[in-house]
């Protein structure tokens, strides 16, 4: 036994001394230059995986300690006049054989072995410990337990004159409602952190004379334990912080990230909806969720009833639960009953959810918006069905043809009639034929905001139209609307596209009446056909109906100029610059950044910084690709620096245009 | 982009973004009648969701109906506020806790940013005609709404600007009359829309 652990003992103490070999090795070389948090963890993951091997190796080794037979027959290689008595017993299993035996004799010299095995590691161990007692302060704590922000802990050896921004960490602690942990930051160029986090920037030495500056606010560094500290706070901006120490400076970058609101989908009901009666119930659901917790989801509905200038609301919630999670699903059930809910009333349901933000929030998100409407009582034709006749359109067509059947019966019976009867019937179909324009007429100038019956006043008029463009050229006249952007049709109204079939036939009964009125009812049929065909156009063609459209006022812009009897002034104010002009400045001033990299990188880098604060705002894929930019100068890497620079000119001259053939010669694209 | 001021009413999916159709034209009507901007005489109703929206400087929206942006209106009202637009949105209901009010503010700030009160000193209040704060119309305390006197404008200021700028005085039943009408005035009420245009036009 007392051996076992003396061996056990010894393979502990040199799988300890390679732990501290190794972590003060690696301790010398973090004071010759500065490692790396993650290069300091992975020599002590080698560290004690190294120390662990070494002692699990001594201990292999060492295993047949715990053999009984092994160590008897050591205690008779040391002690002859046993006889292997000894070894008898153990392998005989038999004690009373070494009954004789005085176990006294051996264990002085089990104790004395022991001893003698452990006392080369221990001291061993012993003079690592002085060395590391002996290695300036942090030194092997940085090497013990890295971690980010133990660059403070760093022996340094540094002259008064020395920037004191240097090593330089942040400690960014998010909002209380968010549950997360602080995070630490070393070197400090480029800071992201939620919209009301706290940054707390620290370095080593005193404070007396380091600030802060943001914009116009200026923040002095206190002291604590010999360091200094400044903190900030992340406002909804991005902005830049430039830390002064006498003529050293270091410039922070803050990237305000929003807390996004929930994001909310209403599952049910799952489309708008009419109701014939407010009866029933309407199962509610929605799924919610958000980046860090919903602290309150409900459904809200509004009820909306009256029309015109008249409307009265009433509105409330539903299913309210408050489940402090990343995502729930909410359920609730609407009595549409209990609404009191009339004819014509809209319910407008949606959900909504907010999260825990209690800094810049609540986030507030909320689901598309449903409507049910129970149905007014004089909708439904299959309830209130009246006897309608044809619509205009429809009687066209039965009169249309019925005057086609006459005019070929009459066509076809010319050759056995006397001339008098021809031109008697035919000019009676002509008759009938200029009754059914006017019809067609009525309609078209009706539907063309004109006055009803308007061909009455002009049946011989010169100035009735001849042809159809004639008459095509007074409907869009008529219906001069060509400013609506709602117009846009490539120069032909939806008001004319519609009553072009009809217009169309208007002119093919007057050219029929024509020829019926001298009594050629042959050349007259091609026309009224043509009428017809074009009448069947107009019943078959999609109605368009502009919802909404106000009536229209032009208003004589020359006539009103300056006539109002007040006068203002406008002098301190100047023409808005255009959209692109922005953009064009910016160009400018990356490009001149650009040049500065080979003069001055770190001065660069800080423009670069300082560039991409502004353009986080309106261009984040520009400030994205700054920050790589910036990022890859910082470790040197050239070629992905040069990447991201050329990217980020891409991205600020804009999707290049494309044409689908070359521009004329001279002319700039 | 024509050269020429172009008034446009938006439109928008729900609610009844129509319900001011007189406004436009005495809008015109007024700019040409106090200066000397070229306005079309005619004002033009652009949806939301068409990106030909992004084409005016000033976007006049109303109504008195909920306010619920589709992605596409959503989408675009941000783009147009990006580019240096000015939405003027006028609560028809003149009522803080109505409808429109709620959910047209609430969608301002899900779309752009939460509306904060405009102080009556601001630069849009002396863009033309001088006003000690926004002018009160007569339909604030006509029994219907909220029955307030609203002694400030809401807005969305993006680097100094006003970007989108929400009243709840009903400016869209105070202006919506024929132009024609404006001599029987004895003060014409519509002078602060000069100073609305104005300002979306100038910096």
């Amino acid at each position: 036994m007392i051996l076992a652990i003396g061996l056990a003992l010894r393979a502990a103490g040199w799988g300890l001394l390679a732990v501290m070999t190794l972590i003060i090795g690696s301790a010398l070389a973090d004071l010759a230059a500065p490692l790396p948090v993650a290069t300091r963890m992975t020599l002590l993951a080698i560290a004690i995986a190294a120390g662990l091997v070494t002692a699990a190796t001594l201990a292999w080794r060492d295993r047949y300690v715990l053999s009984l037979e092994r160590v008897a027959l050591w205690i008779e290689e040391r002690f002859p006049s046993l006889e292997f008595a000894l070894a008898t017993a153990v392998e005989t299993g038999a004690p009373a054989i070494a009954s004789n035996v005085a176990p006294e004799s051996w264990r002085a010299t089990a104790v004395r072995r022991a001893i003698r095995v452990v006392r080369p590691p221990f001291a061993a161990v012993l003079v690592a410990g002085v060395i590391i007692f002996v290695l300036p302060s942090g030194a092997v704590a940085r090497m013990r337990t890295p971690h980010r922000g133990d660059a403070l802990d760093r022996p340094s050896r540094s002259s008064s004159a020395a920037s004191r921004l240097t090593p330089l960490v942040a400690d960014i602690t998010p909002p209380a409602y968010t549950g997360q942990r602080t995070t630490t930051v070393d070197e400090p160029s480029d800071v992201r952190a939620l919209v009301g986090s706290t940054i707390a920037v620290r370095g080593r030495g005193a404070g007396s004379g380091i600030v802060a500056r943001r914009g116009t606010d200026s923040i002095l560094a206190a002291t604590e334990n010999g360091r200094w500290s400044i903190t900030l706070r992340v406002d909804a901006r991005p902005t830049a912080v430039r830390i002064v120490d006498r003529g050293f400076q270091r410039i922070i970058a803050i990237e305000p990230v929003t807390d996004l609101p929930p994001i909310v989908s209403l599952l049910t009901p799952a489309r708008d909806s009419v109701l014939r009666t407010p009866m029933g119930r309407i199962a509610l659901s929605a799924d919610a969720s958000d980046d860090f917790g919903i602290a309150s989801a409900a459904f809200e509905y509004i009820v909306s009833s009256g029309e015109g200038e008249n409307f009265k609301f009433r509105s409330g919630t539903l299913g309210a639960t408050q489940p402090n999670a990343r995502r729930t699903t909410i359920n609730a059930s609407l009595s549409l009953e209990s609404l009191g809910l009339n004819p014509g009333d809209i319910v407008h349901i949606r959900a909504v959810a907010r999260d825990g933000n209690n800094v810049s929030g609540p986030g507030i998100g909320s689901s598309e918006t449903r409507t049910i409407r129970i149905a007014r009582h004089d909708e439904y034709d299959s309830v209130a069905v009246e006897a309608a006749g044809p619509s205009d359109e429809e009687k066209s067509v039965i009169s249309e043809r019925m005057l086609i059947m006459l005019a070929e019966a009459l066509e076809k019976a010319r050759p056995r009639i006397a001339r008098d009867s021809l031109v008697s019937e035919a000019r009676s179909i002509a008759a009938d034929q200029k009754r059914l324009r006017r019809t067609v007429g009525e309609v078209v100038f009706t539907r063309l905001g004109g006055e009803s019956g308007e061909e009455h006043s002009d049946e011989d008029s010169p100035a009735r139209a001849k042809t159809m463009q004639d008459m095509l050229a007074r409907a869009d006249s008529a219906t001069n609307r060509s400013t609506d952007p709602i117009d846009f049709g490539g120069g032909e109204s939806p008001v004319v596209a519609i009553n072009k079939p009809l217009l169309e036939a208007y002119n093919a009964m007057w050219d029929a009446s024509t020829e019926l009125e001298i009594a050629e009812p042959g050349r007259a049929l091609p026309h009224m056909r043509r009428a017809l065909a074009a009448i069947q156009r107009a019943r078959a063609a999609e109605r368009v109906y502009l919802r909404g459209r106000p009536p229209e006022v032009v208003v004589d812009v020359n006539k009103v100029r300056l006539q109002g009897k007040d006068k203002g002034t406008s002098s301190v104010r100047r023409p808005n610059s255009a959209a692109d002009s922005a953009t064009l400045r910016r160009i400018e001033r990356f490009t001149n950044i650009v040049e500065l990299v080979g003069r001055d990188a770190p001065a660069a880098i800080d423009s670069l910084l300082i560039l991409r604060i502004d353009a986080l705002g309106d261009a984040p894929s520009f400030a994205a690709a700054i920050g790589e930019a910036t990022n890859a100068m910082r470790r040197g890497q050239s070629a992905a620096a040069t990447e991201a620079l050329a990217r980020a000119r891409r991205l600020l001259a804009g999707e290049p245009i494309a044409r689908d053939s070359l521009a004329r010669w001279g002319v700039v694209p | 982009m024509t050269s020429e001021f172009v008034f446009a009413t938006a439109q928008y999916e729900s609610g009844d973004w129509d319900s001011a159709p007189l406004l436009p034209a005495n809008i015109i009507d007024t700019i040409a009648r106090y200066t000397e901007i070229t306005v079309a005489p005619t004002g033009v109703v652009v949806p939301l969701s068409d990106d030909r929206m992004l084409r005016y400087p000033l976007l006049y929206l109303t109504g008195h109906l909920p306010v619920r942006f589709n992605e596409a209106e959503r989408r675009n009202v941000k783009r147009f506020v990006d580019r240096g637009g000015l939405l003027f949105i006028d609560d028809h209901n003149h009522d803080i806790d109505g409808t429109f009010h709620k959910t047209a503010t609430e969608e301002i700030a899900r779309t752009i940013a939460p509306l904060a009160e405009l102080p009556n000193d601001h630069p849009l209040y002396s863009a033309f005609f001088k006003f000690d704060g926004p002018p009160t119309t007569s339909h604030e305390l006509n029994g219907w709404g909220d029955n307030l006197v609203h002694k400030h404008l809401l807005a969305v200021q993006r680097a100094g600007k006003i970007a989108v700028l929400f009243s709840n005085k009903d400016y869209s039943s105070e202006w919506n009359y024929h132009p024609e009408s404006k001599r029987f005035l004895t003060v014409d009420n519509t002078r602060f829309a000069v100073n609305l245009v104005v300002y979306a036009l100038t910096a």
